[in-house]
């Protein structure tokens, strides 16, 4: 079946997935308790919408498609209030956070749907291991030749988001080293990593997409684990580097960040991507998965070596007037007060430090994601 | 057993477990029952008055060595147990109560139809109440299980036992001084016991994560620790008069809200809890004559009907209000069925204490007979058909 055509979106209109984890109070890790969480809130009125996902010790949850940062703030904020009122009633703990830092892949149970239990047989052990948690940003396109341009010019700035939304420290039970241990188990899909070099859509779909279906390997989109991919039914790019930061708030800030990135380069104001850029792409996103912002990054033009965070930090100044235009100033300063202070990933590490198990560090996750809002659950 | 020589009468109980482990293994491999039905089995085929193998309860170490390993079991029950769940979700205490006093209430009257006498129809109510922790602590942690129905169950279960730990001293209390002038002070001295044992416990919850601390331990696995700690508490209840059951109980309460790792990986204490768990099954099923069995045996069958109803309709009721489907109330009512090795250990410190109860109790010896056996299956089947067991196949691929 070829690729269906782009169907056209405002742009820059954007939209939030999160990955969540639900955490057995008991014991701190992770229990199969979506079937249940779903249930009850099905009797609610529930703003945006949940899922299912891979394995049933976690749920997906979306926004509904936004122009600005604050609407869709508030519009988190109330989807985590009532997912929290929902868990207070069930004992269980609702937490971001790429990874949980003790639970065994093994122990994992597969959701009961088809796509699912397909992915399991042909991934084998990966897909248990795939209990890793993220966060999607998708940008609404004009057409499919800006999408594949924002796509591409998008690629000097991916580590910025894997920097900022870093928080899976632990695997296993231990400090993996990585600021975002999540992307390796995310690189081990055979899938995964950078789109093809294409800029136009109709060679896209009619040469690449075409080529790629005649070898069975791929029968849609869905079968493409880009770090950046384009999402033709929705008309949008789909950022996927990110993983699920501790707090809604750390979430909406980098779809904003997204968002005035995606303004700023839809005005061309750089030399356009070219393959070559691709040079340095997997060092740079590997530099900032090990050592999120305390590491470096190479210009894929100049080929200079920066500090990860200096260059954080000089591109959220440089998108300000971008933000103004957007009304999302708030949400830059938020993540240029993370770049100076630290990312949930040390935020993390330093619960462990302070408290010594890996089951505080869950602890501080859920206490994190609730904020200071409580809401009674209402009986529906 | 007096004619055999005594390097005999000391292989008993080794040769007892070996026998009980064999059955379990081989049993679960058959049958895909739980392993401790099988321990139940051998340990009552075994017994003085079946097979004559095992020497009669009275022997101290091994009634000891049986109350660690309930309090293995007690402990991580505490320690899975969050109290805060009861005041975010009322319904749920409402539901733990309205079962337990259900069921106290349907017990003695059935208890009273079948011509008991009224003390011992308020005994039998009183332990009815309860569920085993040993049994759905080991099937949840042998089927790997998680979800509601699991949790609810355990937090239920915590609730009922010391509901039923209380009335079964106070009515205790009560047969010691045979009249009910007495009631207020049977009531008085359990509440003392109940406050003691907790108390102490909570002691143990706080003292030994904080050692752990102070000699900077709690990175690495604390479970040794703890295994040790029980051991000492449930020592100094059964010197006292405290019960190790609502200590145990009470340092897994408080150890968890210190947060220093009791290892998932060490569920159920691992080798050691494995070992005790054999030896506590096999030892109280020993304790049950068949005769008595034989005796009780038709108000034993009413009475786990009774108790299985009430339990399942009392949770049941309460599903839809405490946020879970009525399916799954209802399961987790049926999950509470099992009953035997609480209601074995409680007899036996009624006798330590001097009341000898159990030839009055013989329906109840019937009761945990039955549940010994079948309670086990039945908070396993209530599991799977819940979809929270994690040893179930996997579910056919749609590939």
């Amino acid at each position: 079946m070829p690729l269906e055509a782009f169907t056209p979106s405002q742009p820059l209109t954007f939209g939030v997935e999160l990955e969540l984890q639900l955490v057995s109070l008991s014991d701190f890790d992770l229990t199969a308790a979506s079937p249940d969480l779903l249930h009850l809130l099905q009797r609610h009125p529930f703003p945006g919408n949940v899922t299912p996902e891979i394995t049933e010790s976690m749920i997906e949850i979306n926004s509904s498609v936004h122009t600005a940062y604050g609407p869709l703030l508030a519009q988190l904020r109330e989807i985590r209030d009532t997912l929290v009122a929902a868990s207070d009633v069930l004992n269980i703990g609702i937490a971001g956070g790429g990874t949980h830092p003790f639970q065994h892949w093994s122990q994992q149970k597969i959701s009961s749907k088809p796509r699912y239990e397909y992915l399991s047989q042909l991934y084998g052990y990966l897909a248990k291991q795939f209990t890793v948690f993220g966060q999607h940003v998708h940008i609404g396109c004009a057409n499919g030749d800006d999408a594949l341009y924002l796509l591409h010019a998008l690629n000097r700035y991916l580590p910025h988001f894997i920097a900022l939304s870093s928080s899976s420290p632990f695997v296993q039970g231990h400090d993996s080293g990585f600021d975002s241990a999540r992307l390796n188990s995310v690189f081990a899909f055979p899938m995964s990593g950078r789109a093809p070099f294409i800029l136009s859509w109709q060679e896209f779909t009619d040469v690449y997409f075409a080529k790629m279906e005649r070898t069975n390997i791929i029968k849609s989109m869905k079968d493409f684990y880009w770090d950046l991919r384009p999402k033709p039914e929705f008309g949008t790019i789909e950022l996927r580097v990110c993983d699920t930061p501790l707090t809604v708030e750390r979430a909406a800030a980098i779809a904003a960040y997204l968002q005035a990135l995606c303004h700023y380069l839809l005005a061309r104001p750089e030399a356009p991507p070219l393959e070559d850029d691709y040079l340095v792409y997997h060092y740079n996103r590997f530099q900032a998965c090990r050592f999120g912002m305390e590491g470096s990054l190479t210009h894929p033009k100049t080929y200079d070596t920066v500090p990860l965070r200096d260059d954080i930090l000089a591109t959220l100044e440089k998108m300000m007037p971008h933000a103004e235009a957007l009304g999302s100033v708030e949400a830059l300063q938020h993540l240029a007060a993370t770049a100076r202070g630290g990312s949930d990933a040390a935020q993390l590490r330093q619960v462990f430090e302070r408290e010594g198990s890996v089951e505080s560090m869950v602890h501080a996750a859920i206490q994190r994601f609730r904020g200071d809002r409580r809401m009674r659950w209402q009986r529906g | 057993m007096p004619d055999l020589p005594p390097i005999l009468t000391s292989l008993a109980w080794p040769i007892a477990i070996a026998i009980a482990w064999l059955a379990g293994e081989f049993g679960q491999r058959w049958t895909g029952l739980p392993r401790i039905s099988f321990y139940g089995l051998v340990g009552f085929v075994l017994a003085g008055p079946q097979g004559a193998v095992l020497p009669l309860p009275d022997s101290g170490p091994v009634a000891l060595l049986a109350d660690i390993g309930f309090g293995l079991i007690l402990f991580e029950l505490g320690y899975r147990i969050n109290l805060r769940w009861l005041r975010t979700n009322p319904w749920l205490g409402a539901a733990g109560l309205t079962e337990s006093l259900l069921t106290f209430g349907v017990v003695y009257l059935i208890a009273i139809a079948f011509g008991s006498s009224q003390l011992v129809a308020l005994m039998m109510a009183a332990l009815s109440m309860g569920s085993s922790p040993a049994t759905v602590v080991r099937v949840i942690n042998e089927q790997r299980s998680s979800g509601q129905v699991t949790e609810r169950v355990l937090h239920l279960t915590a609730l009922n036992c010391v509901l039923a730990v209380f009335a079964f001293n106070v009515i205790i209390g009560f047969w010691i001084f045979r009249t009910f002038d007495a009631v207020g002070e049977a009531l008085w001295q359990s509440l003392v016991m109940l406050a003691g044992s907790a108390l102490l416990g909570a002691l143990f919850g706080v003292l030994v994560p904080a050692l752990l601390r102070a000699i900077r331990n709690p990175r690495q696995d604390a479970t040794l620790a703890y295994a040790i700690a029980i051991l000492l508490l449930v020592a100094i209840c059964d010197a006292g008069t405290l019960s190790p059951y609502i200590a145990a109980l009470a340092f897994g309460l408080s150890a968890r809200h210190r947060r220093v790792a009791f290892s998932a990986a060490q569920r159920n204490f691992g080798a050691l809890g494995g070992l005790l768990t054999v030896l506590l099954f096999v030892f109280a099923a020993s304790t049950l004559d068949w005769r008595q069995i034989a005796a009780g045996s038709a108000l034993a069958v009413a009475v786990v009907l009774a108790r299985l109803a009430t339990k399942t309709l009392a949770v049941t009721a309460f599903a839809h209000l405490s946020g879970v489907s009525w399916r799954k109330g209802a399961l987790t009512g049926l999950g509470l069925a099992p009953l035997s090795v609480f209601v074995i250990l409680l007899i036996e410190h009624a006798r330590h204490a001097g009341v000898h109860v159990v030839d009055e109790l013989r329906a109840m010896a019937a009761v945990t007979m039955l549940l010994e056996v079948f309670g086990p299956v039945i908070i396993q089947r209530a599991l799977i058909w819940a979809h929270e067991s994690t040893t179930d196949p996997e579910p056919p691929h749609a590939a």
